[in-house]
This record gives C-alpha cells, sequence and structure tokens, in this order.
C-alpha cells in the first residue's frame, strides 16, 4: 500500500514538471557532453579527481593499477591481475560504487567490482569522486564513486590513437581508439586487450608465480546523433571478455580460474528545451562469471544476472541560479546461478534534486532519494552540499549525507542461507574540505566522518549453515589530501602530483581498526619533458596493515614503497617511443598475506597518433 | 660499546646457566631411553589458519601449561606450513600433517617437527589419514562442485607415492582396527555409510549402514560406535547388528558432534557443550558435563579431545584472528586457556 502511494506521489510529482517543460523556449546544446551530467553537476561539496587517457596509460591496463598508483583508494590485491577489491576511506569492497556513463554497474551478486575486471584502455577518462553519493548513483557509494566515462563531442575530427606496450612476462597492453564526428555525429571505438603470463620470480626461494595468467578484452562502442537542436541520441555499448588463472602458493595446490563475461548497453534521448534538459535512459547489463575449481575438470560454478534499468533524469532552471531536478530510476534483475535460484527483484527509486546558487560565492545543494521494493525496507536517503568561496585562491565546502548498501543477490537468496529480512546497510557522514589555488598550484585538504551501520555480515546460523545477518557497525574518519603544480620554464615542463590519505577504519564495538586497511597511504608523480623527451616518475607507498581482525601485529603486512620510471621520445608529431620500469628498486611486497608481487620488471611502449 | 659487551657476557652467563642446569636434569632423569626432541611430549595443537593464505600453523604446549610456542613448524623449519592444516596422524617416528588446500601431506620427526618430507601429488583436497602395513590411506574429498568424486589415496611410505586410489563418497573419517580401515562415508551433515578396507587387498570388502546424518564414529572391542546428527548406534563388527541405539536431545540449536571414547566413557559434544555417559548406558545424559561460553557459531567446539584425563576444547572464534584451547579435567572444571594460531582444530597430545 505504502508503496502504491510513493510510486503515485513521484509520479505526479514528475509529470507536473514534464508539463511544464513543454512550454519553454529552445536553446543550443553544450558542446562537451558527458552521459553523466550529474557528476559534475551535482558534486557542489566534494572532490572529484580525474584520470585522462594519457595518464591511464603511464600505469597497467587494469583499473586497480591506474587507481592504485594515482588515488587515494587502497586496493587488496591477490597477486598482479588477481582479485582485487578497494577500500576507499576505509568500506568494504562493497562500498564503492563503480558507474559506467552513469550506470551503477556493481555485481548483481556480491554487490562489489573485482577491479582487475576493468580495462581502464576502454574509457577516455576515470573520475573518483570522495564521499557519499548514493542520492544520485544508488547502492554502494558511501566511500564512494569510480565513473568510467566515455566521451563524445561534436569536433569534426577523425582522431586515432594507438598504444602498444609489451614487456616482461610475456605482458601485452594494446589499447585503440577511434574518435570521429561531424556536426550532427559521433562516433567513439575503443579497443583493449590486455594478457599476461604473469610469471614472475617470487621471493626467496619461492620460484616462479604459478598459474597466474590472465587475458582479458574489452570493446566499447559510443555513437551520438543530434537529430535537431534539441534533441541528442547516444548509444553506448560494452564488452568484457576475461579469463584468469588464480595463482598459487604452493605448485600442489589445485588449479582454478575464472572467467568474467559482461556487457552493457545503454540507449540514452536528451532534450533540452529552453529550461528544461530531460534525459532518458535505457540499460540492459548482463553479467557472467564462471569459476573453474579444478582447470583439469570441466565443472564449474556460474552466475548470470540480467538487468534493465529505465531512468528518467529531468533538470529546470528555474532562475539562473537555481536548478531543481528529478531522477526517476527502475531497475529490474532477474539473476541465477549455482547456489541460487532464479530470482527476479525490481527497485524503484525517486530522487529530488536541488541547486541554489544565492551568491556569486555561496552555493548549495539538497538531494532526496527513496526506493520501493518488495526486497527489502530501504531508508530515506539524503544529501545536503555547500560550497563558499572566501577569495579566488581558496574555496570552504561541506557535505552531508545518508547512503546506503543494498542487500546483494547472494544475501538474499543463497541457497538455505540467504536472508529475505535484510535491511540495506546505510552510513551517515560528513566531510569538511579546504580547497587552496593559485598561479599553478592547488591543493585540497578533505577530512571525513563516516559512521555505517547493519553491516551484512555473514555468520553461521542455527541450522550450522551461514547466514547473513545486518551486525556489524564500522566508524570511519581521516583525511585526505591533494597536491598538484605544473611549471613551464622555456622548453622546461614540470608537474608534480600527489594523494595523501590517513584512515581509521573501526569495527564499534571491539575498536578494532579494521582488517586491511592501512592508516597511512601516499601516492606520487612527476612529469617532466624538454623538447622531445619526456620521463614520469611514479611512487606509491602504502602503510603497514593488519591482516587480524584483533590487531595481533605479529601477522601485519610491512609497509612498501613501489616506484616506476619511464622515459620517452617523440620521433615525430605522430609517433612516440618509449620504455618503463616498473617497482624500479627491486621492493619486494605484498598487500595480501602470501601472494607477492612482481620485482622489477621492463617494459617498451609506443605512441601512434594520426 | 660498553652496552653491547655487557649483553654479551650477560648472554654468555646465561648460556652456561643455562646448559649447566638441563645437563643436571638430564643426569637425574637420564634413565629412560626415551626419544629426545623439544616437543617429544606435551600438547600439540593444528591450527588450521584462514582459507587461501597459507597461514596455517602448530602450537605447542607442554604438558605441565609452562611452555607454550606458537608456531613451531615455521620455528623449527624456517617454512611455512602450508594452507589449511586438516588433521596429523602419527607414527612411531614421523608426524603427518594433512594440508587441506595444499594438497601436501607434510612429513615430520615426530619429536623435533623437523621437515623429513612431504607428499606432493595423488592429492586433491585430502582430510584425513590412517597407516597400516607400510601404507598411508587418505581420504581426498575432491572437487567442491562435484559431491561424488570423493576417493581414498593409499600411499607407499617407502616411495612416498600414491599406488591406488578407491573411489568412495562422500569422504571423511578414516581409522584403522586389526588391520582393516574403516572409512566414514558421510561429511557436512550428508551420508550414512562406513565402508571397511581390507589392508591386504586394498578393495572395499564391506559396507556398514548407519543412521542418516552420520557425524563421527570410534571402534573398541569388536564394537562399531556411530555418532549421527541426533543418536548413538553400537553396532558389533562381527555380526553387523545394531546392539543398541541412544536417543540424543540436541534441541533445534546444534547436532550431536565429535565422538570420542576414552577410558570406558563415552564423550560427545553439542554446540558448546561436552557430554559423557558410560559405554554401557543405555541412555544419554540430560546434563552436559561442562559447557563454555563461545562468541564463536561455526568455530565453537572447533577441536574437541580426551587424553589424560583432560579434556581438550578450540574455539575458532570468527577465524579472522588467533583462536583459544581450554584444558578441562574430567569433571569438567577448567584447568587452563590458551591462545592458538587461527582455527584450531584438532589437539594431539605426545606421551
Amino acid at each position: 500500500m505504502k508503496f502504491i502511494q510513493f510510486y503515485f506521489f513521484v509520479v505526479f510529482f514528475c509529470s507536473s514538471f514534464w508539463i511544464n517543460a513543454q512550454s519553454d523556449s529552445i536553446t543550443v546544446l553544450d558542446e562537451v557532453l558527458l552521459t553523466d551530467t550529474r557528476l559534475k553537476g551535482f558534486s557542489t561539496g566534494q572532490n572529484i579527481q580525474t584520470l585522462v587517457d594519457t595518464t591511464l596509460q603511464k600505469n597497467g591496463a587494469l583499473l586497480t593499477d591506474a587507481l592504485n598508483f594515482n588515488t587515494p583508494v587502497y586496493f587488496k590485491e591477490n597477486g598482479l591481475g588477481m582479485v582485487s577489491s578497494p577500500s576507499f576511506r576505509g568500506t568494504s569492497a562493497s562500498q564503492t560504487a563503480v558507474l559506467w556513463n552513469g550506470i551503477n554497474i556493481n555485481s548483481q551478486f556480491n554487490g562489489q567490482i573485482d577491479f582487475n575486471t576493468i580495462n581502464t584502455g576502454g574509457y577516455d577518462n576515470i573520475s573518483v569522486r570522495g564521499g557519499g553519493g548514493s542520492v544520485v548513483y544508488g547502492s554502494g557509494a558511501i566511500g564512494g564513486s569510480i565513473h568510467l566515462n566515455t566521451h563524445l563531442g561534436f569536433e569534426d575530427k577523425t582522431r586515432n590513437t594507438v598504444f602498444l606496450q609489451y614487456g616482461s612476462y610475456n605482458t601485452l597492453d594494446a589499447r585503440y581508439k577511434l574518435k570521429t564526428s561531424g556536426e550532427k555525429w559521433s562516433l567513439s571505438l575503443a579497443l583493449a586487450r590486455n594478457s599476461s603470463d604473469n610469471d614472475y620470480e617470487l621471493p626467496g626461494e619461492r620460484g616462479k608465480n604459478q598459474n597466474g595468467n590472465f587475458y582479458n578484452t574489452g570493446l566499447d562502442l559510443g555513437l551520438a546523433y543530434r537529430l535537431d537542436s534539441k534533441n541528442i541520441l547516444k548509444l553506448y555499448a560494452e564488452i568484457f571478455d576475461g579469463e584468469r588463472h588464480f595463482s598459487l602458493i604452493r605448485s600442489s595446490e589445485t588449479r582454478t580460474k575464472y572467467q568474467d563475461f559482461n556487457s552493457r548497453n545503454l540507449l540514452e534521448w536528451q532534450n533540452k528545451s529552453g529550461k528544461f534538459t530531460s534525459t532518458t535512459r535505457l540499460a540492459y547489463l548482463d553479467e557472467n562469471y564462471r569459476y573453474y575449481d579444478n582447470i583439469e575438470n570441466d565443472d564449474y560454478s556460474l552466475g548470470n544476472a540480467k538487468s534493465f534499468i529505465a531512468k528518467y533524469d529531468l533538470a529546470v532552471e528555474l532562475e539562473e541560479n537555481l536548478e531543481l531536478g528529478t531522477v526517476l530510476t527502475n531497475t529490474y534483475t532477474d539473476g541465477e546461478g549455482s547456489g541460487l535460484a532464479g530470482e527476479t527483484r525490481n527497485i524503484f527509486s525517486a530522487a529530488v534534486l536541488m541547486k541554489h546558487r544565492p551568491w556569486e560565492k555561496l552555493q548549495y545543494e539538497l538531494g532526496f532519494r527513496k526506493e520501493a521494493t518488495n526486497s527489502y525496507e530501504s531508508p530515506f536517503l539524503y544529501s545536503l552540499s555547500g560550497s563558499y568561496d572566501f577569495s579566488e585562491v581558496y574555496t570552504l565546502k561541506f557535505n552531508a549525507s545518508k547512503n546506503f548498501r543494498i542487500p546483494t543477490y547472494n544475501d538474499l537468496y543463497w541457497n538455505d542461507a540467504g536472508n529475505p529480512d535484510l535491511r540495506p546497510e546505510f552510513s551517515r557522514q560528513f566531510e569538511i574540505s579546504q580547497d587552496l589555488s593559485f598561479n599553478n598550484f592547488s591543493a585540497s585538504l578533505t577530512g571525513y566522518f563516516i559512521d555505517i551501520e547493519d553491516m551484512i555480515r555473514w555468520l553461521p546460523a542455527s541450522s550450522g549453515n551461514w547466514e547473513p545477518i545486518n551486525e556489524d557497525e564500522v566508524h570511519s574518519y581521516g583525511a585526505e589530501v591533494f597536491l598538484n603544480y605544473g611549471l613551464k620554464l622555456r622548453k622546461h615542463h614540470f608537474k608534480l602530483n600527489g594523494t595523501y590519505a590517513y584512515t581509521v577504519s573501526e569495527d564499534a564495538e571491539t575498536g578494532n581498526q579494521l582488517i586491511y586497511v592501512p592508516f597511512h597511504k601516499a601516492t606520487g608523480s612527476f612529469d617532466y619533458s624538454f623538447k622531445n623527451w619526456s620521463a614520469n616518475w611514479q611512487g606509491l607507498f602504502t602503510g603497514e596493515v593488519f591482516t587480524r581482525s584483533d590487531n595481533n601485529s605479529r601477522y601485519n603486512l610491512e609497509k612498501y614503497w613501489v616506484n616506476n620510471f619511464s622515459v620517452a621520445y617523440q620521433f615525430k608529431k605522430w609517433f612516440k617511443l618509449g620504455g618503463r620500469l616498473r617497482n624500479l628498486f627491486d621492493k619486494e611486497y605484498m598487500s595480501v598475506e602470501n601472494r607477492w608481487m612482481p620485482g622489477r620488471n621492463y617494459s617498451i611502449f609506443l605512441n601512434l597518433n594520426f | 660499546m660498553k652496552k653491547i659487551s655487557r649483553l654479551l657476557t650477560f648472554g654468555l652467563m646465561g648460556c652456561f646457566l643455562f646448559n649447566s642446569c638441563s645437563n643436571d636434569d638430564d643426569i637425574t632423569d637420564d634413565n629412560t631411553p626415551d626419544p629426545q626432541g623439544d616437543y617429544s611430549d606435551g600438547v600439540i595443537v593444528l591450527n588450521e589458519g584462514s582459507f587461501g593464505d597459507d597461514n596455517s600453523s602448530i602450537s605447542y604446549i607442554s604438558h605441565d601449561y609452562s611452555t607454550i610456542e606458537p608456531d613451531i613448524f615455521f620455528s623449527v623449519n624456517d617454512e611455512s606450513l602450508g594452507d589449511t592444516g586438516q588433521s596429523i596422524t602419527f607414527d612411531d617416528e614421523f608426524a603427518y600433517i594433512v594440508m587441506n588446500v595444499s594438497n601436501i601431506i607434510q612429513i615430520v620427526d615426530r619429536y623435533t617437527f623437523e621437515l623429513v618430507g612431504s607428499i606432493e601429488s595423488g592429492l586433491q583436497s585430502p582430510r584425513y589419514a590412517v597407516i597400516e602395513n607400510g601404507k598411508m590411506y587418505v581420504t581426498n574429498q575432491n572437487s567442491s562442485t562435484d559431491p561424488d568424486d570423493d576417493f581414498i589415496a593409499i600411499i607407499n611410505l617407502e616411495t612416498l607415492e600414491v599406488e591406488k586410489t578407491i573411489e568412495s563418497t562422500p569422504l571423511e573419517y578414516i581409522q584403522e582396527e586389526d588391520g582393516l580401515i574403516y572409512v566414514q562415508n558421510a561429511a557436512f551433515g550428508n551420508g550414512n555409510e562406513i565402508s571397511v578396507i581390507d589392508s591386504n587387498s586394498d578393495e572395499i570388502i564391506n559396507t556398514i549402514e548407519t543412521n542418516e546424518e552420520l557425524n563421527s564414529f570410534e571402534i573398541e572391542d569388536g564394537i562399531l560406535y556411530a555418532l549421527s546428527v541426533s543418536s548413538l548406534e553400537k553396532i558389533d563388527l562381527t555380526s553387523g547388528d545394531v546392539i543398541e541405539e541412544i536417543e540424543i536431545e540436541t534441541g533445534d540449536a546444534s547436532d550431536a558432534s565429535n565422538l570420542r571414547l576414552e577410558d570406558d566413557m563415552i564423550y560427545y559434544t553439542v554446540g558448546s557443550s561436552v557430554y559423557v555417559m558410560n559405554e554401557n548406558a543405555e541412555e544419554a545424559p540430560e546434563e552436559a558435563l561442562f559447557s563454555y561460553s563461545s562468541d564463536s557459531r561455526w568455530g565453537a567446539m572447533y577441536a574437541f579431545e580426551v587424553e589424560d584425563d583432560r579434556i581438550f576444547i578450540g574455539d575458532a572464534g570468527e577465524f579472522s584472528a588467533n583462536g583459544f584451547v581450554q584444558v578441562y579435567n574430567l569433571s569438567g572444571e577448567l584447568l587452563e586457556e590458551f591462545e592458538t594460531g587461527i582455527g584450531p582444530n584438532s589437539v594431539y597430545v605426545q606421551d
């Protein structure tokens, strides 16, 4: 009953907007079109760090490597290329949302994204947005959200980019991109392939990394067509096909492998009529995995989830400095797999947004969201942000929000164990940032506090089976620092970037720091170019982590510094050749107990632009 | 410099003192040709560690509880034991440590825990082992996705090679009695049979049926004691008849587990409670001998042993930190408690 009332309320609310929308005059659309317009438009109190493709090429093809070396997000990686899960601001792996062109793609089965199943070569830029974002981005945006974006412009140009890198362990990283557009249409095509024998030498007398080979291929397509000055149609499609053998600690272990096959499709219609911009999206996501628990056999366990998403986003500029918006989303999922009988679920959500700039220097935002579904009880979410420019140099920002992570298919429906009475995990969080920027220098300092309740934890139940319950409470707090500096002295160009994160994430009951959350993490990069020469240094520092929930330090993983270095020469305007040294000082390190990472290794790379 | 030399002197003195003390001890006690080694007597606890992390370990506790060592395999051999230690089988000289995820059996001198060899092929998710006729019989659960592929590997202890396998599903505990190998065809609350293998022919010669959800079994004086989820059967091994069947009230919370026979008494556990009755008893006891409180519902009573007038229980907590072992006397009074490694799953008493 409640559900129906709520539905009517929302439909009424948005249709009244829609009727108004018809009567307005015409304006010209922006040239640069991010699919995810909300990312820029509705992040007033928060920091967004964007990695463009030239930065992405400085790291391995997989998303873990790109983010680990450039952002404050910490990764727990079971050896290079293996299972990788993030901890963003001390939160769990399912508390970071990943969005593909504005669509939430976290797994329906476990609520996470394995960051080694995303090839960065498929995207034009990747944005990292710290802090809560569930009002706009839905489940999992607690620690933050990662946005994989394809850019479609109408520049009337054609550009081909080829990046080829080959190195140690027979590792191939090939990325091809085609961007072509007219005044009315735009096409973006990206093809990325990454493969490796991954048989690096392990420290001591352990021999080589065994059964760690992997490959993946990603194809990304974007197509835009401008129907008239008010309407644009866009289509995005992605296919990812990957197989990883899971590496062994001892050669006698049973060899296993894991296959991912995901396809994502999004059709978008944007209409801009005067003060109204409406965006209608239809998406179809197909998520598949197969796990072979012994590669000698053909037996595997599997999961398949198909999601149909309809999203309607309406923004209205009431006045020059006041914008209202509403986002309606319906997600229907049909999932099945080993241990899961076929289950469907439908989630409807409505969000209302407001952005106001009463004075030139002050801006604030309000957002609310509520879901309706038969699968679980969903909390009312909110977000309140503000920013004030004290001067051109100094800005103060804040955000307070309530966010959630919904129970997954495994949580709700796992055979004899899923708990249909689960509630979503939810967080109340607050952050405050100061931005400083002058000349070529910018810096930002953020402090945050997150209280996460009703965390879902799998515990053994009376039946002897494991059962998930809403039990844990976690308090995270900490600070993030970003530094950027650029300098140009005649033909010498310098660029310096740094991040630092201090993270405390405590189990509220025991007061212990969560395992695999380092107190300290820092990254740095330095770019230098002179005439046709360019050089890049990257550094990653990860502090000591606990591996035991009682914080017994005897079993801690040591802190580590890892450095990469590369040099390149631009032979022609369209042709660049370079070499890269990774783990320059041959540091022996691991981010998961007994899962060593590679020592010093080499690659050469080639860049073609035409 | 001064400090260092002082430390050295102190250290040297300590050595002399320590050595002379132990020499004295040796002289007074040196009448029995006892096996030599740091771990020749005391209590051995196998800690399985966390699955997939290769952090299994062995804790040692001396009989007088004065010495506790957290990871003797590592401290003796300077290498890690492996992934998910499942059980240890002893013969006169060696201890065979069955590593479930590593698919290895580590062979150590049972008194020093020095690594002398290992069996690294032919095993797939090995669980338990017994030794008879110069051969070791190991139950293997094989693939987790296929419940019907379990097998027994028969290993020649001279060559350490698997010589034969016998398919039999599902599989768990294995015991030897009078030259016959008894294998429990029941695991994780599924199964109701015990297969009997002749250790000369290495063929299954008999199958004994029990109640459903067989948990564990023991053999003594020609009688098989089979503990199922809520009953205990006594089966005459000569005639195959069920002599006695005792109902066990467990409540909804837990199953009866961990059958042990010791000094004419029958011990078993339900949840975090220990029950005891006489071998001739016709009814199960209503009252527990003792209970302990555990925060862990899955890892409670993760290890259980009765030996030398003592009862040992192990608790694994949430498997994300070290567990503990408690020692009780036969009246159920707590004597000692020790921290172990992650997931203590079995206790062995050296004598």
